[in-house]
């Protein structure tokens, strides 16, 4: 929805999208409000609602008590009445206390009784910022499994800001990845006063075109197997790379497409990997695509293991350049 | 104490005992019975205890301080001006109960015997700590302390458990944990307590009030519902002062006292003030939070301050010479706090953590993953 008064295209860092994205939603609809603790006065953990308890007003920019369960229900009833509540999660890992009233009153609230709840939850996740395991878990699969619940997970600050603008717009449940380690890092032109989709639908993009491999990713992984995908270049090795920003609803039709090109498929997340998204992807793949592929799928993703406080073991297990390198090289020479 | 203009808030850096203040101090220990007796029952030693305990506890706190200075780590959760509440629970106890200290109560660890090196080798992050380089939350169930998580109010079932166990066993002992009065407001802490209530558990709960949750002060409104916290669950509510160290080993040895007399779990409301940021990195923004002049008023009541000042004006308390005590405590706790942090950098070099015994180690029993 473009609004007279956003500014031309301009360079923003993902952080600033979401920022922003926040702030365009409101102005453009009253109905959207945000919610969680020390987003008011204090602007939330990492300043993303600054300035917009003077803006909007408190009762538009609440704090929250510590208390997610509480918080997620309350956005639901208010929901239910037509509000559009985007909730921060303070860090992803605390949405465990907010667990029943996500997928069992959000998630199945329209199947059950034709009402919808159209509801944000923000989730800064991810690691790579030495923060330990409860403030860096990827638990984007505890949700794509619950059906009712839209998931998405933007890579780049363009898609930071379009995605936040549909998921409040959608009249679904939104569970909001975002990544922390992107937050100051990735920057991109984004037009603010472009037309924003008002649903969530599944697509992926290609981002580098390929032939001889595809690998898909999204969040902080898709920069990972896009610098892979260079150097593999200097290899000889044609990596496509496709970014999938929203895992549910999960649009096919492109990874498909392309692994029936390439005959090779490389799935990569920060997440755990067993049952993690990647499992999906895998399984869509063999189940659609088995006959046009020439190895077996390879998923490249953290172990199963909670990730560490020690900084140096962090990085070890989050999937690396030369991990990706590696997986594609073995894929290439199958 | 000597002072750390480098490292204290303000209102440390040149503190002296205010008299009106510690006219209210002196005379909370005349009136209170409760206090008199947990005189008597500290003595001489118990009160050099608390004494190097809370050193112990400001000067952990500015060794970590320096480190994020210096660029060793990059943050730190600290307990400036709140010491009391964890160092006079903690000396309150006996042998064999386990605590459940939250960051913020990081001294608990080594006033319940962990070695201090401990909680700077989490924060390290060294091969050799007890998670070993794992988690920057850790415990010692040798020591009878457990781990915290991150998420806040997690603790008070699980101590509630130990609780349990306790009364299952017949063993007289106790479980105590602290609770941010922003923690308060979680599903857990009610769930844990109303459990603990249920059972007539002996739990304690500190819940310290220090004004403020990360960046949200707690509103008038909030601050007198907690006084009617335990109430709520059927259980004894106990308030003290949580700047007055005295005041909170009373609270706490009543707390524990009603719990192994079967009536427990019990609720301890201290209040306190944080006198820092959240953590290292929001100092100067915390600041903010409030009036210049409350930091002033809580600044004068520096729980460690008072104390010594209180020493100093009962010297008998101590067996006498107090100042020439105090010196020599502080001279050696200085050391031992330099002492060990010099020891856990030097595992930093000599004992970096083992990448490939983490990776098999998620399941007890040897199954890997
Ligand atoms: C369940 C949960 N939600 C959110 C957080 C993020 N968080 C960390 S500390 C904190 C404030 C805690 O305030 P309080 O309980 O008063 O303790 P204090 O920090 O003042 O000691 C918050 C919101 C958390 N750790 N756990
Ligand atoms: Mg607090």
């Amino acid at each position: 929805m473009p609004t007279d008064t956003a500014p031309a295209a301009e360079e923003i860092s993902y952080v600033d999208a979401i920022h922003h994205a926040l702030g365009d939603a409101m102005r453009a609809d009253e109905s959207v409000m945000l919610m969680g603790q020390d987003i008011a006065g204090h602007g939330g953990a990492f300043k993303i609602t600054r300035g917009y308890l003077e803006e909007f007003g408190a009762s538009r920019v609440r704090n929250t008590p510590i208390a997610e369960s509480g918080t997620i229900g309350i956005a639901s009833g208010a929901a239910l009445l037509g509000l559009r509540p985007v909730i921060e999660m303070q860090f992803a890992d605390f949405i465990t206390c907010g667990f029943n009233q996500t997928v069992n009153v959000a998630a199945k609230m329209f199947f059950r009784t034709g009402h919808p709840v159209p509801l944000v939850i923000r989730f800064p996740a991810g690691g790579g910022v030495g923060a330990g395991a409860f403030h860096s878990q990827n638990n984007e699969s505890w949700f794509t499994q619950v059906p009712g619940l839209k998931v998405v997970a933007p890579a780049f600050a363009g898609d930071a800001y379009r995605l936040l603008r549909a998921a409040i717009a959608d009249p679904n449940p939104v569970m909001y990845f975002e990544h922390k380690f992107l937050y100051r890092r990735e920057k991109a032109v984004v037009d603010r006063g472009a037309p924003t989709p008002t649903r969530i639908e599944g697509g992926s993009q290609v981002l580098r075109e390929g032939e001889d491999v595809t690998i898909v990713s999204y969040g902080w992984m898709t920069h990972r197997a896009l610098e892979a995908a260079e150097r593999l270049a200097e290899e000889g090795i044609s990596a496509e790379v496709i970014d999938l920003p929203v895992l549910v609803p999960l649009g096919m039709d492109g990874i498909l497409e392309s692994v029936r090109r390439t005959s090779r498929a490389i799935v990569v997340h920060e997440a755990t990997i067993t049952s993690g998204f990647g499992a999906e992807l895998a399984a869509r793949i063999a189940e659609e695509a088995m006959d046009s592929l020439d190895a077996p799928i390879r998923r490249i993703c953290y172990p199963d293991s909670p990730p560490p406080f020690h900084k140096g073991l962090e990085a070890r297990r989050i999937p690396s350049v030369e991990g990706i390198v590696e997986g594609a090289r073995a894929l290439a020479a199958w | 104490m000597k002072r750390y203009p480098a490292y204290d808030p303000i209102e440390y850096q040149d503190w002296s005992p205010d008299p009106e203040v510690m006219r209210s101090y002196r005379g909370l220990v005349a009136e209170s019975e409760g206090i008199q007796r947990s005189l008597e029952r500290l003595g001489p030693a118990g009160l050099e205890r608390l004494q190097r305990g809370l050193l112990r506890n400001r000067l952990h706190d500015i060794a970590l301080k320096r480190w994020v200075r210096t660029g060793v780590i990059t943050k730190a959760w600290l307990g400036c001006g709140e010491e009391a509440a964890t160092v006079g629970a903690v000396h309150a106890l006996a042998d064999g109960d386990v605590v459940g200290p939250m960051i913020r109560n990081a001294a608990a660890t080594f006033e319940r015997g962990v070695p201090l090196e401990e909680s700077f080798r989490a924060y390290l992050a060294t091969g050799d700590s007890v998670t070993k380089g794992r988690d920057l939350h850790f415990g010692d169930l040798a020591h009878g302390v457990v781990a915290p998580i991150s998420h806040v109010g997690d603790l008070v079932p699980v101590l509630a458990g130990f609780a349990l166990a306790f009364q299952l066993r017949g063993e007289s002992n106790v479980a105590i944990t602290w609770t941010g009065e922003g923690a308060t407001r979680t599903g857990t802490v009610h769930e844990g307590l109303s459990l603990a209530a249920a059972r007539r558990a002996p739990l304690i709960v500190v819940v310290q009030d220090n004004s403020v949750a990360l960046g949200t002060v707690r509103s008038d409104r909030f601050r007198s519902a907690l006084e009617g916290m335990a109430g709520g669950y059927g259980v004894p509510g106990i308030e003290c002062d949580g700047n007055h160290v005295l005041d909170v080993h009373r609270a706490v040895r009543e707390a524990r006292e009603l719990c192994v007399a079967g009536e427990g779990p019990v609720v301890v409301l201290a209040r306190t003030f944080r006198l820092g940021g959240h953590a290292t990195h929001d100092e100067a923004e915390a600041r903010r939070l409030f009036d210049a002049e409350l930091f002033a008023e809580w600044g004068k009541r520096d729980p460690i301050g008072c104390f010594e000042e209180f020493l100093k004006e009962e010297p008998h308390r101590i067996g006498g010479g107090a100042e020439e005590k105090l010196a020599r405590w502080e001279e050696e706790v200085i050391a031992e706090v330099e002492a060990a942090a010099e020891r856990s950098l030097a595992s930093r070099q000599t004992a970096p953590p083992d990448p490939e015994a983490m990776l098999g180690d998620v399941f007890a029993g040897g199954s890997g993953s």
